[in-house]
């Protein structure tokens, strides 16, 4: 074991809570003295020389990492303190706050009341989607989505190109540029790349793949599962309740989008390649007509309720959605001017302005819905619906508020699922999930939680665990509307010191890997390794902050030069 | 004063204190930090959208007039639309209320008749080993916590015997409405460990109480007087002395009542019983506003109600409480 880690593991026993505890204990073993771990002082500081106090001017300002509560998120938790605990090894004056969930989320999301802050990125089906929000220049008003604050005119030009590029292959290029461009300015560092999980009894079902952006939740994951020894039913479980059965009310959750997803179809759909794949897509064909019209060959279909699909239907969903601004199909309709039939199988969408990758933002996400019951639904994010009708794989069967939600096979659909029914059980408490896995009574772990239990379980035979890279990832993001976070090098001396590979090996039980870039390996193509890379190394973090100007007092605390 | 003057009274203190208490909440909700529409939005959302989800829960008009739009809608028990779900309150609080109910009020009942019983007994054998075993039960029941109490209880007859069901209220898909299935075999069999393990935390509150109150009629002469007629010993304990002891464990059992609508959060989430407790508990940390605030109301409302007729029982249990 290098000293370097020795070192993280020492400051992961002192800060890490108990989640981690036991874990902690098993490496407390090789943990050296107090007088062989440079990394471990508790009081904070660099172990450098001081400059002459002449030489130095104002300190650096305390910086505040807000962290969410233990219970909320254990081992987040655990790596926010060992993150703070590492940067002030580097210098840096760190206080933690430990906040409830939805203040620490308004603090940042909202207010930009912060200096550090992490969380698990959204899941995403395009990162420079994603980027355009929280990245963008124009977005640094409190409530626009920039809460790193972070302003790069080139940034921003990369991904206007991008949206508006219509060849796969340019896309490729300019997304590659971007997150190059982002890895050098470091607006948010990721710690761990978080790794789609299935993790299902390998004695009742099989041939788990998982797809963009939803892993082994999607669309592309139920129509291939293979289940066995005559098993019949999937059984799933959730640790809280479905909030509503509307597919344009919900926020987003992936408790909701899982099942949304399955039981509605879109006009294309995407498989384990990330690529368009016609033949379980509502459309069996599809075409740019020119760079702002695309056009769907629709399939004939039905509803769950029996009623044909028709391109009507289709025109209906994209005018619908786009006329009535629904709140959580807000980007997509922005780029929907208008639907209109062509025939009686073809559809054509006109764009408010050049989109790109139209299929994989607006295509794949548009959900069909039947226009015969929608029609007449003013507000359609507040409608109040008690049996969904969709055209997806599964349908609706019942809705047992707050304890099961069950979905049947749609025998009519024309990539058909191999079991009967879907269930998902409302089950808050981890320790019943585990045992009904290893009994069979619950099939496959869908929320994808990485515990102890996860850890204790996984090698016994009837467990089956997969990990696949997913979209998202834990990031550290400093606030660059502060004082010395506004600074780069300051931003890359701090990712130096982010411990990445002992919050993976320690907090994590080795399941996902260290992050080093904002583009995951998920995106395919559009991800690359040849990105600017940071060592974990505090002494390079204190290097580089030498070699940008910065000085050390007497404490190890870090000071911008004198005047 | 007379015991209609008592009850006038009282009636309007009712009506002056659920207005405080919906005040409390009302402003208590709203200087929570965090804003509540961050809950609901998804994080790819334009800020136009956002500002729309905010308009349409009423959160950009001014305090003063939520507020009273608040009071004018609670008077006629209408909470409002849920934040997440667009239910209105009302249909929330009915899913979840009357699951609660059925196992806070089957652990009621069981920890009452068992506590009070017991209770009476170690009154009556004081200072034999019987009293000092019950009395270390009693205290440990309501020292243990209830989800390592239930946690325990899952792990030994659930995971380890499989005589008692994981989670839930029921089996995959049961039919019928929430009549027809409370009355099945097999709900009784999902309602056994749960409402075992709170009977067991509820149980040493009546019978530490009917324990002291024992104890202190039995100090009293009448008791020797019923000695001295040769009453059997059964019938002072329990026709004398018992009746006489019951009055503080109608105060303390109308509060635990009160307290049992809120739902037990621990136990509903161990036992994954869909109750109202966690729903309240969810509904305050997504800041769900009229969800948080319908529940608590229901919650103070039955607290309330249920002291102002433990008072009213008290005048008729004992002709010795005068309304002054």
């Amino acid at each position: 074991m290098s000293s370097e880690h020795t070192a993280n593991r020492r400051a992961f026993l002192n800060k890490a809570g108990s989640t981690a505890g036991l874990v902690g204990l098993t490496a407390m073993a090789g943990c050296a003295d107090d007088e062989d771990d440079p990394g471990g002082d508790d009081d904070g500081g660099a172990d450098v020389d001081a400059t002459d106090p002449d030489d130095l001017g104002e300190q650096l300002p305390t910086y505040t990492y807000l962290n969410n509560a233990q219970s909320y998120n254990p081992p987040r938790h655990d790596a926010v303190n060992l993150i703070s605990d590492r940067l002030e090894n580097i210098g840096l004056d760190m206080e933690v706050e430990v906040l409830e969930w939805g203040t620490l989320f308004n603090r940042v999301d909202v207010e930009y009341d912060y200096d550090f802050s992490t969380w698990h990125t959204f899941f995403t089906i395009d990162p420079v989607l994603e980027f355009s929000s929280t990245m963008y220049s124009e977005n640094t008003s409190p409530g626009d989505g920039n809460f790193a604050g972070y302003e790069n005119p080139d940034a921003d030009d990369l991904m206007d190109q991008y949206l508006v590029e219509p060849d796969a292959d340019r896309r490729i290029e300019l997304v590659h540029d971007l997150q190059q461009t982002l890895m050098e300015d470091l607006p948010q560092m990721p710690i761990v790349d978080m790794p789609f999980l299935a993790v299902f009894n390998n004695e009742k079902v099989t041939n788990w793949e998982p797809d963009l952006p939803l892993g082994f939740n999607s669309y592309w994951t139920m129509i291939n599962l293979e289940m066995l020894d005559g098993e019949e039913t999937l059984v799933g479980y959730w640790p809280e309740a479905l909030d509503t059965m509307n597919p344009l009310g919900h926020n987003d959750e992936n408790k909701h989008t899982y099942n949304f997803d399955i039981m509605y179809d879109s006009v294309v759909r995407l498989d384990n390649e990330g690529e368009i794949n016609t033949d379980v897509s509502l459309a069996t064909d599809f075409e740019r007509v020119d760079e702002d019209t695309m056009e769907y060959t629709i399939r004939d279909h039905t509803f769950h309720d029996g009623e044909p699909l028709t391109v009507d239907d289709v025109v209906f969903s994209y005018n619908y959605i786009a006329d009535n601004e629904v709140p959580l199909y807000s980007v997509q309709a922005n780029f929907i001017d208008e639907a209109e039939a062509v025939d009686d199988e073809t559809v054509r969408i006109h764009m408010e302005e050049p989109l790109g990758p139209f299929n994989l933002l607006v295509g794949t996400q548009i959900p069909i819905l039947p226009e015969h019951r929608w029609a007449d639904r003013d507000e359609p994010s507040q409608v109040n619906i008690e049996e969904p009708v969709g055209s997806g794989p599964l349908q609706f069967n019942y809705w047992d508020r707050g304890a099961e939600f069950g979905l049947e096979r749609f025998d009519d659909h024309f990539a058909p699922v191999d079991f009967e029914e879907r269930i998902w059980r409302i089950i808050p408490e981890a320790s019943t999930v585990w045992e009904g896995l290893r009994e069979g009574d619950i099939t496959y772990e869908t929320f994808g939680r990485i515990d102890r239990q996860l850890d204790e379980n996984r090698d016994l035979d009837q467990i089956t665990v997969l990990t696949e890279p997913a979209t998202s990832y834990w990031h550290c993001t400093p606030n660059a509307r502060t004082e010395g976070l506004d600074d780069p090098e300051v931003r890359k001396a701090a990712f130096n010191a982010v411990p990445r590979t002992p919050i993976v090996e320690q907090i994590l039980f080795d399941v996902p890997e260290p992050g080093f870039n904002v583009v995951s390996a998920a995106f395919g193509p559009l991800h690359t390794d040849d990105v600017t890379r940071y060592d974990e190394d505090i002494d390079a973090g204190i290097q580089r902050l030498r070699d940008a100007g910065y000085v050390f007092d007497e404490d190890g605390m870090v000071h911008f030069p004198a005047e | 004063m007379s015991k209609a003057s008592f009850v006038v009274r009282r009636v309007l203190q009712l009506g002056v204190t659920f207005w405080a208490v919906g005040t409390v909440l009302f402003f208590l909700f709203r200087l929570m930090p965090g804003d509540p529409t961050s809950f609901v939005v998804s994080a790819q959302m334009t800020p136009e959208a956002r500002q729309r989800i905010i308009e349409s829960f009423g959160l950009n008009d001014p305090l003063h007039v939520q507020y009273i739009a608040f009071l004018r809608n609670a008077l006629t028990l209408d909470f409002g639309q849920s934040f997440h779900t667009n239910e209105p309150v009302r249909d929330v609080i009915w899913t979840f209320l009357p699951n609660t109910l059925v196992l806070m009020l089957t652990a009621f009942v069981i920890a009452y008749i068992l506590g009070i019983t017991l209770g009476v007994f170690t009154g009556w054998y004081r200072g034999t080993n019987f009293e000092k075993g019950t009395v270390v039960t009693a205290l440990t029941a309501r020292s243990v916590p209830t989800f390592y109490v239930g946690l325990i209880v899952l792990w030994i007859f659930g995971a380890g015997l499989g005589v008692i069901p994981m989670s839930g209220m029921g089996t995959s898909g049961m039919d019928g409405g929430w009549w027809s299935r409370i009355f099945t075999t097999t709900f009784l069999h999902h309602l056994l460990a749960p409402a075992a393990v709170l009977a067991f935390y509820y149980m040493g509150y009546p019978l530490l109480i009917m324990r002291s109150s024992m104890m202190e009629v039995l100090s009293q002469d009448f008791i020797d007087v019923c000695r001295a007629k040769g009453l059997r010993e059964r019938t002072i304990m329990f026709k004398h002395a018992a009746r006489n002891a019951m009055l503080p464990i109608l105060t303390a059992a109308a509060i635990a009542l009160g307290y049992a609508v809120g739902g037990s959060v621990l136990i509903e989430t161990v036992f994954g019983w869909p109750g109202i407790g966690r729903e309240m508990v969810r509904a305050v940390l997504r800041r769900d506003f009229p969800v948080a605030q319908g529940t608590f109301m229901v919650l103070a409302a039955t607290i309330i109600i249920l002291n102002f007729v433990a008072d009213l029982l008290y005048g008729y249990l004992d002709p010795r409480v005068t309304y002054d």
